[in-house]
């Protein structure tokens, strides 16, 4: 919420201040070191002199550099640019430096843009003081050391730039992983999809032949034969069944995430004994990625819970609204310590998250020593198909 | 008896064709190999029973039984799945089929079953029924092992799993003293007197694998 004293004032300075740029494109940097993109550089001063000298001192670092000449321009600047390092006169008419830079850190945008208040000599350090609780980076003296005044802004270039490239390269790796995990569930899709037909059918079809050469057979030694084929095939259609299973459930896809969930549970608990309560709403048929989803990070859930929790009993619910499907899976075991939570061998619970994530989705993570886990994991729906 | 059959896998109605062919009394009338053909199959030719896999290209399992029983309510759909009956069968029949077999089953049963639902009755193997009849019961009141604690029902579990006194005490961190105390509280609760007729109820009530 923009204060009210935020107003478009004062046009005819900075229509000044725009023709000083205008009639000196030879300052704008020019050179630029690497290729990297420029970072913006913003400078506030309300004595077009100063702007200048500031703009001619700085057009050597060949970045972005914008100006304002007073506060409330500086602050409209801050709401559309991301910028490296904003160089702050404290002493302005309407707004001064430090209101400027209490509202601009006030702005969730540019809650960490350093800021390097210019003060005149006399405001020593009860100014000095006065900036560092407004969130000031730096403070310097006017007249300004050329030299100082430089590398310090070439410092926070430096850093802006490496965090720009740290927030790309994480942008990356999450892009990397969500297109591994969605490459794993196509291919395991796919192959429990050819096993369980294709394998699965041509044994079928292979029971049948040998049914019908034993209603032919006369001797008991060969009846006995085909019988044991028989069986033989059964367990081999069994075994693809628990692999096709195990790869990707045939239910997700064709009785949809809650009879999945289900019937998830109920295998939990024939196959470890702790008993597993499932409060399910009715069934609905829910957006295919996100019910996928939900049912993986569900049964990452069940395998830490069988790992260890120690736990007798498991009680989960799956409720779904009008706009997100919500899971929380309690168990009564020794409960997840802090420090597991964030380990670096929490892997899983990392994978949790990042499932979730894609889908704009969240997981979290709550244990209390001897007192049991508690997961709950939000996603949104993006619109029921 | 007038029978169509429908498949995706050419091996699966080849089989079925020889098979049924052994019998005097039934007559393949055609064969489809997914949901859209079975459909016009359905509408050119006389037949009394459909005999078809539940999950072929096209139309859904569901959809298809529920499509020919409102066209045809006099005539059986019979489902021939890969897909295990404990997951599937009972949603078949709710949608209207007059039987479901899994592709395991013996082929006596199959023929029996056609016999049977193309009669206008209904066919459920004996496990899926036995599995009704329990459901059907344990409505009525709580079953036995809901009694125990979650506890004990662990404990009971690992019993019916064939573990020893000792194993279970060692995977639960608990001394073996303790271990037989609970086994004693889930024999006396649930009216049993053996390791043996415990297994047997676990199995019997899908507790174990």
């Amino acid at each position: 919420m923009p204060p009210s004293s935020i107003t478009p004032s004062d046009t005819s300075s900075s229509a000044s201040l725009n023709s000083i740029a205008e009639a000196l494109p030879e300052l704008l940097p020019a050179e630029r070191p690497e290729s990297a993109p420029q970072a913006k550089i913003l400078l506030v001063d309300d004595e077009p002199k100063s702007l200048f000298a500031l703009q001619e001192l700085l057009s050597g670092l060949g970045q972005n550099l914008m100006v304002a000449q007073s506060g409330e321009e500086a602050l409209r600047l801050a709401l559309k640019n991301d910028f490296a390092v904003i160089l702050l006169d404290v002493r302005m008419p309407g707004i001064d430096g430090f209101e400027t830079a209490r509202l601009v850190r006030g702005r969730e945008r540019s809650r960490l843009t350093p800021i390097i208040f210019l003060t005149a000599a006399a405001d020593e350090m009860s100014s000095m003081f006065r900036g560092y609780e407004v969130g000031a980076v730096d403070y310097l003296q006017k007249p300004v050391v050329p030299e100082i005044l430089k590398s310090k802004v070439a410092v926070f270039v430096e850093l802006h730039r490496k965090n720009e490239r740290l927030r790309e390269s994480e942008e990356k790796l999450r892009r990397l992983a969500a297109h591994l995990i969605s490459i794993r569930e196509e291919e395991r899709a796919h192959i429990a999809r050819e096993i369980h037909d294709e394998l699965g059918q041509v044994l079928t079809g292979l029971k049948m032949e040998v049914t019908w050469l034993a209603k032919r057979l006369k001797e008991k030694p060969l009846v006995e034969k085909t019988d044991s084929m028989c069986k033989l095939i059964d367990t081999t259609v069994q075994t693809v069944r628990k692999i096709a299973t195990g790869l990707r459930p045939e239910m997700l896809d064709d009785m949809g995430l809650i009879a999945a969930v289900g019937w998830q549970a109920k295998e939990f608990q024939k196959r470890t004994g702790i008993r597993t309560r499932a409060k399910l709403p009715p069934e609905v048929k829910l957006d295919i990625d996100v019910s996928t989803t939900m049912f993986r990070i569900f049964q990452e859930i069940l395998t830490n819970v069988a790992r260890h929790s120690r736990a007798t009993r498991v009680d989960l619910d799956l409720s779904v609204a009008e706009d997100r499907v919500a899971l929380e899976v309690v168990d009564n075991g020794v409960g997840i310590a802090e420090s597991d939570l964030n380990g670096k061998k929490s892997l899983g619970l990392l994978g949790m998250n990042e499932r979730a994530l894609l889908f704009g989705g969240e997981v979290r993570i709550t244990g209390t020593p001897g007192h049991g886990t508690r997961v709950s994991v939000s996603i949104p729906l993006r619109e029921r198909t | 008896m007038k029978v169509i059959i429908a498949d995706d896998h050419p091996v699966v109605r080849q089989g079925l064709r020889q098979m049924l062919a052994l019998e005097q009394d039934l007559t393949v009338v055609g064969e489809a190999k997914n949901g859209q053909e079975v459909v016009e199959l359905s509408r050119r030719v006389p037949w009394e029973v459909a005999v078809l896999d539940y999950n072929m290209p096209g139309k859904n399992g569901l959809e298809l039984i529920k499509e020919l029983r409102q066209r045809y309510p006099g005539r059986a759909v019979l489902i021939l799945s890969m897909y295990p009956e404990d997951r599937y069968a009972v949603r078949a029949l709710k949608a209207g089929a007059a039987g479901y077999l899994t592709k395991e089953s013996a082929p006596e049963e199959l023929v029996s079953a056609i016999r049977k639902v193309a009669g206008g009755g209904r066919y459920v193997t004996p496990t899926l029924g036995e599995k009704l009849a329990l459901e059907l019961e344990d409505n009525r009141g709580k079953p036995l092992h809901e009694t125990l604690s979650d506890r004990e029902y662990q404990v009971m579990w690992m019993i019916a799993s064939g573990k020893t006194v000792r194993q279970i005490a060692d995977e639960l961190f608990l001394s073996p003293n303790t271990v037989s105390t609970h086994r004693t509280r889930i024999l006396r609760k649930m009216n049993m007197k053996s390791n043996a007729e415990l297994m047997h109820y676990a199995i019997a009530h899908h507790l174990v694998d």
